[in-house]
């Protein structure tokens, strides 16, 4: 997998300066990360691509090549996979669609058949690419280049891939479109993240497996060690062939899988908000049990964040009597009269009172997580908080802190310092309460 | 896709020590008073074929027969409803009372069995409160099983009534993952109603399908 990852050398096969080729973007991507690495294109009909000289085969480099990445019409394919197997590459990425998933099954098992002769790895075809924003490798066609982070992202989906790279500020250890998954399927792709220093959490998108035993037996293993959070599309029945049984009839395809899911430790969730919401805590905080401590200066927030977690089986455990004389004794929390938790500090709290508050919490044995809801009010100190948050979770380390500091500019800022310090933060108490979910140990 | 024979299914159920209710297979009325007799009344009568699915919808079960004249008619009427149609034969029943669970499995083409539990009944066809597991599993992983549904509170003595023997059910299960796993032609199984008390779990009506 190291030639897939960290390649010193890459051939692209098809590269292109036409616009809005696959060819161009791939071999504009590629060239980002040139000081790092030989890049090598190959085309015969082209003399040159953006001043980078073509070969017309990779059979024409001497030098060694670790990874090909395979971008030319289907039907020539096979030919240029026999020339990199001649050449032993170190392994090949098939960008090219026209296979499988188009009827063209065949041609997708000779392929197979000949890599697996030569002992090549091989990911695709049809796929994006994979990504290594760490080592500033970008082996795909996608338009951006994540920055580097500690959540692994698998796609079965390119284009879905595209987006989220588009859309999300967030920072990857590795991208994976792994498309037909003819040799390396998506468990292989599993397997190799378990030992990869770089990624704390593992997020995937995905329609089928290929074997589902070999998925169990890897996330099984995986996910022990590091959390696996997951959706998968294709949820809705399509009215099977009657199994002449009711179990037949109730084992529906998506309950077998959020079954296989479960058994294996893998979280599955139903949005692509919720995959990388908690994806994101996951990367950032450790996980707890169960019992959680909500803050916050808006008493309605304070509610609606308790029936968010009583929907979803958190609970919220009553404060102590040692918690509660600690509170009393506090001249900050005055003002407080009801010492509950949720812990209303009220509107007119300054970050005192949220120091004390959130530290009286966080010393409560059977508090294992804290939500903290700060709405902006006139006298809301939000820069302050998000100070004493940060400080507050370095010396609880063990205990995550997931902050909701609802509004738009006067809390700017301080989602920023939130995100600087590793502190996730979400624009609305359900994705906080449902990330905060994720890193309770089931 | 066709029903197991009685005669292979009571062997299935045998082998891995699935218990059910006392059953024999008649197609003699004569043989099969004799045998109600012996199990005693009340009994029930129900047809066994390869390919009815819907036995009591075509009039082929008839239960809680008290006595030897009741069985007459019972079995006359079964006689008529199912004339014209393929059947293995009729299965004369002891009635057995308790709380209905329903268990299952289903052989799914990528993962594997996928075993079923639920109340059952009216609960599984209606309300489909069912918890599933992939095969193979333990008796502890049962036990959860067992409990992830919100049936189990009707189970386990809510309003005063009397708790069930959670393992004989659980050992039912495991039973049923160790038969999926080594029997691979068999499809899918529905174990529907399975009587339960706080003593005994007894597989009253079995279906399975290869």
């Amino acid at each position: 997998m190291k030639k897939i990852f960290e390649p010193k050398s890459i051939a692209l096969i098809g590269a292109s300066d036409e616009l809005g080729t696959v060819g161009l973007g791939l071999a504009n991507n590629l060239l980002s990360g040139k000081d790092l690495r030989k890049i090598y294109f190959i085309n015969p009909k082209r003399k040159e691509v953006l001043g980078i000289k073509c070969f017309d085969t990779i059979l024409d480099i001497k030098e060694k090549i670790d990874l090909a990445i395979i971008a030319v019409p289907a039907k020539i394919v096979k030919s240029i996979v026999l020339n990199c197997c001649e050449k032993k590459v170190g392994a090949i990425i098939i960008v090219s669609s026209g296979f499988k998933e188009a009827g063209n099954a065949k041609a997708e098992e000779e392929i197979k058949e000949m890599v697996k002769k030569y002992k090549i790895l091989l990911i695709g075809p049809n796929c994006l690419g994979i990504i290594n924003p760490s080592l500033n490798l970008n082996a795909s066609f996608a338009p951006l280049t994540p920055k580097k982070g500690s959540i692994a992202f698998l796609s079965q989906s390119g284009a879905l891939l595209d987006s989220v790279i588009d859309r999300d500020k967030l920072g990857f250890s590795k991208v994976v479109s792994y498309g037909n998954e003819a040799d390396m399927d998506l468990s292989d792709f599993i397997e190799y993240l378990k030992t990869d220093k770089e990624t704390k959490v593992i997020a995937i998108y995905f329609e089928g497996v290929k074997d589902g035993h070999k998925f169990m037996r890897i996330a099984k293993e995986v996910s022990k060690i590091k959390p696996i959070v997951a959706i998968k599309s294709g949820r809705s029945d399509k009215g099977k062939a009657a199994a002449g049984t009711h179990t037949g009839t109730l084992a529906g395809d998506y309950n077998v899988y959020q079954t296989a899911m479960k058994q294996s430790g893998v979280i599955l969730v139903d949005t692509l908000e919720e995959l990388f919401d908690v994806s994101l805590a996951l990367s950032l905080s450790p996980r707890c049990e169960n019992g959680i401590g909500i803050v916050t200066n808006g008493g309605g927030l304070g509610v609606l964040t308790v029936d968010y977690c009583s929907e979803m089986g958190i609970e919220i455990p009553s404060l102590s009597k040692s918690t509660i004389s600690f509170l009393e004794k506090n001249k900050a929390m005055e003002k407080v009269v009801s010492k509950n938790n949720p812990l209303d500090v009220l509107g007119d709290a300054l970050s005192d009172r949220y120091t004390v508050a959130i530290e009286s919490l966080l010393k409560q044995d059977d508090i294992n997580g804290l939500i903290v809801i700060s709405t902006p009010q006139l006298m809301t100190e939000h820069d302050k908080n998000a100070k004493i948050i940060a400080e507050l979770r370095n010396k609880y380390p063990l205990k995550p802190i997931v902050c909701c500091f609802l509004g738009g500019q006067s809390v700017a800022l301080a989602i920023e310092y939130l995100e600087k310090n590793g502190i996730p933060n979400y624009t609305d108490t359900k994705r906080a309460v449902k990330s905060i979910k994720g890193l309770i140990k089931k | 896709m066709e029903i197991l024979s009685f005669e292979e299914t009571k062997k299935i159920l045998l082998k891995y020590k699935l218990p059910f209710c006392r059953t024999e297979i008649f197609n003699s009325k004569e043989k099969a008073l004799v045998f109600a007799k012996q199990i005693g009344f009340p009994v029930v009568l129900k047809i066994h074929a390869q390919k009815i699915f819907h036995k009591s919808e075509i009039g082929g079960v008839k239960v809680n027969i008290k006595n030897e004249e009741e069985f007459g008619v019972a079995w006359d009427e079964i006689d008529k409803n199912i004339r014209g149609k393929n059947i293995e034969g009729v299965l004369v029943q002891e009635m057995v009372s308790g709380n209905e669970i329903a268990i299952g499995m289903k052989r799914d083409s990528q993962f594997g069995p996928v075993l079923m539990f639920g109340l059952g009944g009216i609960f599984i066809e209606i309300i489909k409160d069912v918890a599933f597991r992939i095969a193979p599993i333990g008796k502890e992983e049962a036990i959860r099983m067992i409990k992830e549904t919100k049936g189990f509170e009707i189970l386990n003595g809510a309003r005063g009534k009397k708790k069930i023997d959670l393992i004989n059910v659980a050992e039912m299960i495991v039973h049923l993952s160790n038969l999926s796993i080594k029997e691979e032609n068999i499809q899918s199984i529905d174990f529907n109603p399975v009587m339960v008390t706080d003593k005994q779990a007894l597989i009253t009506d079995f279906r399975i399908i290869i």
